[in-house]
């Protein structure tokens, strides 16, 4: 199977106020193949969500690249990679991230409102809530759902656009245990279902360890577990 | 404190945004009390300076002797009068111009530094120079009321040739010297004291003191000085006076200093004294306290054996009586013979009748040259013998109570008293004792203390200014509320970690309030600099664009610490008051909710839209009611259209509300997402829409009383339906409805027009043109052939209290003192300070307002009845105000016809749009404002979106993260922004058009003027403006780094 998701020698580092560079990401190289799911892991600071936020664009590496089905996202304008997210990137955070003035089924709907070829995307938005068990409070603001609905909601959200790469930045930090399983099901499911690269980023060993393949972040490189 | 001072300066740009909504709301506020200050100020320095060295003033009707001025010190002897200025060659007229008769005296009692006028100079002030187009050397004609002793309504005045014209030489440069308050220029002539005299035929005598001391020596004036003679008679002495005729208050006098031997007298001129078909024409008829039956009459021998009488004969009187309306009708009187007189005693004493000019001074009876017609025709050769040897002795004699109830008028009932004795100067003196110079005639006032309180009282624009600096003083704390809470809201962790730490919220909020506090005594130190810049502002509009509203250019800045104390004061208690309230928004939020950078979030936004919507249905609802109530005539269209009008927004603001705390449409695009936005904060949102839609329903409602032009032919507008109306300089004697009366006056050619005299007090003009508060206004003695018309509208409040308000109520009796009045509604309740059923002081009268006249061309005056007028003010002579109804062209006609009385023509519609322009000054004074505050609340809009959009950084991120562009963000804000911006301005003006309604209509459908559509047009530009900053804030904003979970 050819590998959907390549990230080569990607390096970044921070100015910093006194003395020269700071650097984060040191040489990683990554390979993903359609549907492949990945976490990773590693203490605090080692730029987890750094990897993270330069595998789905939202920041560029000091070195490196990228390349999601064949195109380098960093090699496009600011409106062509807003797009580029847009299609074939899903994210999910820590902190759901839903619009409290709008409800479940219009927060999903959210990346819709963007971008061409949207389709039947209330259907489909409708569908994706079903398969989250959101099905009974599509017209719900997100302050009457607990927490572990809302990341379900947001898991939705990311999934509208059918992305190729669902990044998850620490998705069930916030959750109690038990609802911390069950979005990782929810997750693990999605991606077998839709063939998405998973990845996510996460301190929770017992998380982590349900992906089939765990890398660890160690000094800027990433290691196989 | 320490901490204070770190947190003040390391957020010093947000707290220079407070600082600077402070200092704007304290700007606003003090310097509107700046600006009533400066206006009681400018209007009290304006009239003292014009009062020069003045203290007092003596001033008499009736001339009196200049040599009183040698006689009481730091005196100025002047004659001052009021005329009417013409330029010879260009024809240009100025009327009401005051006439100062003066000489070197006058100069240098006020310490004036230009030369008197001489021979034949006139000198003029700047204003009456340039409303003539005059300039030195011009020949200018001055027309003046000549003075007459004798009044003009009675049978013996000279009812024509009451003028004096005077051809003077214009020279420039006069002194700004007025003794009644007025805050417009000074129009006036200062002519030669000599030369006046001479023209006036008054040698040495003058009507007016200037004292530079308050106090007046009485003693000082003399009998003569008060028009009182005494003769000694060879059978006793005789008290008369230059008028002719004796007030009711001096037969009192003098006969509480005579005793028991003072004896009343009235003579009249009777035109025939006829028994049967024989008559003896012109007889002096005395009457006098004899014992003649009541209905009885003496004759002397000469007049019995001419009438070949025997007592019991009926015995006719013709006289001449001049009727109160203007006319000279020929009465008729019938009497018993009871006596007849030998030709001794009182049958030959010709000192029974008083001195008419052109009668008792005549050789002949040919040589009359009386002021009524005579028949010289009827006069036989016997009339002239007797003439010629008892010249105006009476021929018959009357009861005194007969005369006085047949020729007694308002002036009085005696013409002469006969006192016992033979020591005139004795009596004199004793006389003179008793006597109040006050009570007969002559005044004495303190102008300088008289205009202090009216210029305390006057309009008061401090109080206006608040009014309509109210948009701008909310928008200024409404900006500074946002800036303070976006203050807190960057400093939510470091609440959340103080109170983690163990800070009590209470010594948390003492923090902030002390910041808040801090910040505030900046502000109202800024605030109050800009303060004395605003007033300075405002009275630079005063001076200039809103001139209109005050009629002077002579309004300063004066600078008071009163006001910038109150304005302070009040700037920090609301601002504190701002401070405590937005803490109290962070009482819900826990320590780890204001850790994570947020505050507690409503969780049900949707509760109590039930009741918000209740509220808006009631409201609606009775604004239905006031429609329907106005459509059935229940109440005025004007106050149920405006309050329906109230009503809908409150209705629709509250409507909004519900709606924003519940869900606005279906979010299916980007700018629909920015609209749903509004509901993020549906209080914060709500507060902006009903910022705009109250100043816009304001500013658009008030339009509402912006005055239209008014139809001269409706009897019931403010005109009357009279097309023109008129005031003459100098009073009109006659009946301008007679063929007499029109032939006297020479206006046999005028025809179609129908006239309604009014006679005049004159005085302070009580309408809003005066600034000034009116201590003596105006006022009108209207004649029953006017209030039987019916004409003009009545405001309707005072129905219950007072009846029914009608012409009529004026036409009753005083009570208890008080003449009951009509007055104009605006002039009640603006300039005098009153309201309908007051009792009040109206100079030297005491009257109670009975009806309100709702927007009328009477807005300059009171008016009462013409009864009570000649009552109350029996030394104004004649008509000098008139409402005409005529055809266009009468105007040019009267004007010109009538030249020599000074008579102004003009159109009621202009005299009401006069007033209409003041009104409608303050009102655009009022928009004006109200738009600047308008456009302030747009600008806090802009800061409630950049607070919302701050807030929301997380949000924001995301639609980065899941694609959106910053053009999609800057969309979805300004999308927010214009939902916020549109709906409070048709919520506004939607419900501004209701309560303007019937003012649309009735201006014939006409838009309110085009400057509201520019205001309201600006107000979405600017709304959008302030969205675009907000926007290039958040598109600096580091988006991503809220949403990392490290």
């Amino acid at each position: 199977m050819p590998e959907l998701l390549e990230a080569r020698n990607l390096s970044k580092s921070y100015a910093t106020p006194k003395g020269g560079p700071l650097a984060i990401l040191n040489g990683v190289s990554l390979s993903l193949a359609s549907g492949a799911s990945v976490s990773i892991i590693g203490p605090s600071g080692t730029g987890k969500s750094t990897l993270l936020y330069i595998l789905g664009a939202l920041e560029p590496p000091t070195s490196g690249e990228v390349i999601l089905d064949g195109r380098n996202p960093f090699t496009l304008s600011d409106a062509e990679v807003s797009a580029f997210r847009n299609r074939e990137v899903g994210f999910v955070f820590q902190d759901h991230c839903l619009l409290p003035q709008c409800t479940v089924l219009e927060n999903v709907l959210i990346p819709t409102m963007v971008g061409k070829d949207n389709g039947d995307v209330r259907q489909r938005a409708r569908q994706l809530l079903d398969q989250v068990g959101l099905s009974h409070r599509l017209d719900h603001r997100p302050s009457e759902l607990s927490g572990g609905e809302k990341q379900r909601v947001s898991i939705a959200r990311a999934m509208i656009r059918a992305p190729k790469l669902l990044l998850c930045d620490e998705p069930t930090g916030n959750l109690d245990r038990h609802t911390a399983t069950q979005v990782a099901d929810l997750l693990l499911e999605m991606n077998r279902a839709s063939k998405t690269i998973l990845v996510v980023v996460t301190h929770s060993a017992e998380l982590a360890g349900r992906f089939p393949k765990v890398f660890e972040l160690v000094e800027g490189q990433l290691e196989a577990r | 404190m320490s901490l204070v001072r770190r947190s003040l300066l390391y957020y010093w740009r947000t707290n220079l945004a407070v600082v600077l909504g402070v200092a704007t709301a304290v700007a606003v506020l003090s310097g509107a009390l700046l600006v009533g200050d400066s206006v009681r100020a400018s209007l009290r320095d304006l009239v003292l300076s014009r009062l020069g060295k003045t203290q007092a003033v003596v001033s008499s009707a009736q001339f009196f002797r200049e040599q009183l001025a040698d006689e009481v010190p730091g005196a100025a002897p002047l004659i001052v009068m009021q005329g009417v200025v013409t330029h010879e060659k260009g024809g240009l007229r100025a009327s009401k111009v005051a006439v100062y008769g003066v000489d070197e005296r006058f100069f240098q009692f006020n310490n004036y530094s230009q030369r008197p006028p001489s021979g034949s100079e006139g000198l003029l002030t700047p204003a009456l120079a340039r409303e003539l187009g005059a300039k030195s050397g011009d020949s200018i004609l001055l027309r003046v009321e000549k003075p007459s002793a004798i009044p003009r309504e009675s049978l013996q005045g000279r009812k024509e040739d009451s003028g004096r014209t005077l051809r003077l030489t214009a020279t420039g440069n006069a002194p700004e010297f007025a003794l009644q308050a007025s805050q417009g220029d000074v129009s006036a002539i200062y002519v030669p004291l000599r030369r006046l005299q001479l023209d006036l035929v008054q040698t040495s005598r003058v009507n007016t003191l200037l004292l530079s001391s308050p106090a007046f020596p009485k003693d000082k004036v003399t009998l003569d000085d008060l028009g009182i003679k005494i003769r000694a008679l060879p059978n006793g002495l005789s008290v008369e006076t230059a008028s002719a005729v004796m007030s009711d208050a001096l037969v009192a006098t003098v006969e509480q200093a005579a005793g028991a031997g003072a004896q009343p007298i009235f003579s009249y001129l009777a035109n025939s004294i006829r028994i049967g078909d024989r008559e003896v024409p012109y007889s002096i008829v005395a009457a006098i306290g004899t014992d003649l039956m009541p209905d009885g009459i003496s004759l002397d021998e000469w007049a019995a054996t001419d009438l070949h009488a025997k007592p019991g004969d009926t015995v006719t009187l013709d006289y001449y009586y001049w009727e109160p309306s203007g006319s000279l009708a020929t009465r008729t009187a019938k009497f018993k013979l009871a006596k007849i007189l030998p030709m001794t005693g009182i049958a030959v004493d010709r000192d029974l009748t008083p001195e008419y000019p052109g009668i008792t001074e005549a050789q002949t009876i040919g040589d009359w040259d009386p002021p009524f017609p005579v028949d010289l025709k009827k006069v036989r050769p016997r009339d002239e013998e007797y003439w010629k040897k008892y010249k105006a002795a009476p021929k018959a004699f009357v009861s005194l109570e007969t005369g006085q109830k047949l020729w007694g008028s308002r002036f009085g009932k005696v013409t002469s008293m006969r006192v016992e004795g033979s020591d005139a100067a004795a009596f004199s003196q004793k006389l003179r004792a008793l006597i109040d110079p006050q009570t007969i005639g002559m005044a004495i006032v303190e102008p300088r203390a008289q205009a202090l309180k009216q210029a305390s009282g006057s309009t008061d624009f401090g109080e206006y200014f608040t009014y309509f600096s109210f948009f701008l003083v909310v928008s200024a704390l409404l900006l500074t509320g946002l800036f303070f809470q976006l203050g807190i809201g960057q400093r939510l962790r470091e609440i959340g970690t103080l109170r983690a730490v163990g800070f009590p919220a209470a010594k948390i909020r003492r923090l902030f309030v002390a910041e808040g506090f801090v910040l505030s005594i900046a502000g109202v130190l800024a605030g109050s600099i800009g303060a004395i810049a605003y007033a300075a502002f405002l009275l630079y509009g005063l001076r200039t664009w809103w001139r209109g509203a005050v009629g002077t250019g002579l309004l300063t800045l004066h600078l008071s610490a009163d006001s910038l104390m109150g304005g302070g004061i009040a700037g920090v208690l609301i601002a504190l008051a701002c401070v405590l309230a937005t803490l109290r928004s962070l009482k819900g939020s826990s320590p780890r909710v204001l850790l994570a950078g947020n505050r507690a979030v409503e969780e049900n936004p949707k509760r109590g839209t039930r009741w918000l919507r209740i509220v808006a249905a009631l409201a609606i609802i009775s604004a239905l009611a006031l429609v329907g109530a106005a459509f059935t005539h229940s109440i005025p269209d004007a106050g149920a259209f405006f309050g329906a009008g109230t009503l809908l927004l409150i209705g629709a603001i509250f409507f909004e509300w519900a709606r924003l705390r519940g869900q606005i449409g279906t979010v299916t695009s980007v700018v629909k997402l920015g609209v749903r936005n509004a509901s993020y904060r549906p209080g914060r949102s709500v507060l902006v829409i009903a910022l705009i839609s109250s100043a816009v329903f304001l500013v658009v409602a008030l339009d509402a009383f912006r005055r239209a032009p008014v139809a001269a032919s409706d009897p019931r507008s403010g005109t009357g339906g009279f097309p023109f109306a008129a005031e003459s300089e100098l009073p009109i004697f006659w009946d301008l409805n007679t063929p007499a009366g029109r032939d006297n006056l020479n206006l046999g050619a005028i025809k179609d027009a129908r006239f309604y005299a009014f006679r005049l007090r004159p005085g302070e003009d009580a309408s809003c043109l005066n600034l000034y508060e009116p201590r003596t206004p105006r006022i009108l003695g209207a004649s029953r052939a006017f209030t039987a018309l019916r004409r003009f509208s009545f405001v309707p409040y005072s129905i219950e209290t007072f009846g029914d308000p009608s012409w009529e109520s004026i036409d009753t009796d005083p009570q208890e003192g008080a003449i009951p009045a009509i007055a104009d509604a605006n002039s009640i309740t603006y300039v005098l300070h009153h309201k309908v059923g007051d009792v009040f002081d109206a100079g030297g009268v005491k009257v109670k307002l009975v009806a309100a006249l709702d927007d009328s061309i009477f807005q300059s005056e009171l008016i009462v009845s013409e009864r009570n007028f000649t009552r109350a003010f029996p030394d104004e002579q004649g008509f000098r105000y008139f409402l005409i109804e005529g055809p266009p062209s009468i105007a040019a006609s009267l004007d010109d016809a009538l030249s020599d009385y000074g008579f102004d023509v003009i159109s009621t519609p202009e005299r009401l749009a006069a007033y209409h322009r003041v009104e409608n000054t303050y009102l655009s004074t009022f928009q004006a404002l109200g738009g600047l505050g308008l456009l302030l609340g747009t600008l806090g809009l802009g800061a409630v979106l950049l607070r919302n959009v701050m807030e929301r950084r997380k949000e924001l991120a995301l639609l980065r993260a899941v694609g959106y562009r910053p053009d999609h963000l800057r969309t979805m804000v300004i999308a927010e922004n214009v939902y916020l911006l549109i709906a409070g301005t048709l919520i506004g003006a939607v419900s501004a058009m209701v309560a303007i309604l019937p003012a649309f209509l009735q201006r014939g459908g006409h838009l309110p003027n085009p400057s509201l559509a520019l205001l309201l047009l600006a107000v979405p530009v600017a709304g959008i403006a302030a969205s675009l900053i907000a926007v290039k804030l958040v598109a600096r904003a580091p988006l991503l780094e809220t949403l990392r979970a490290e």
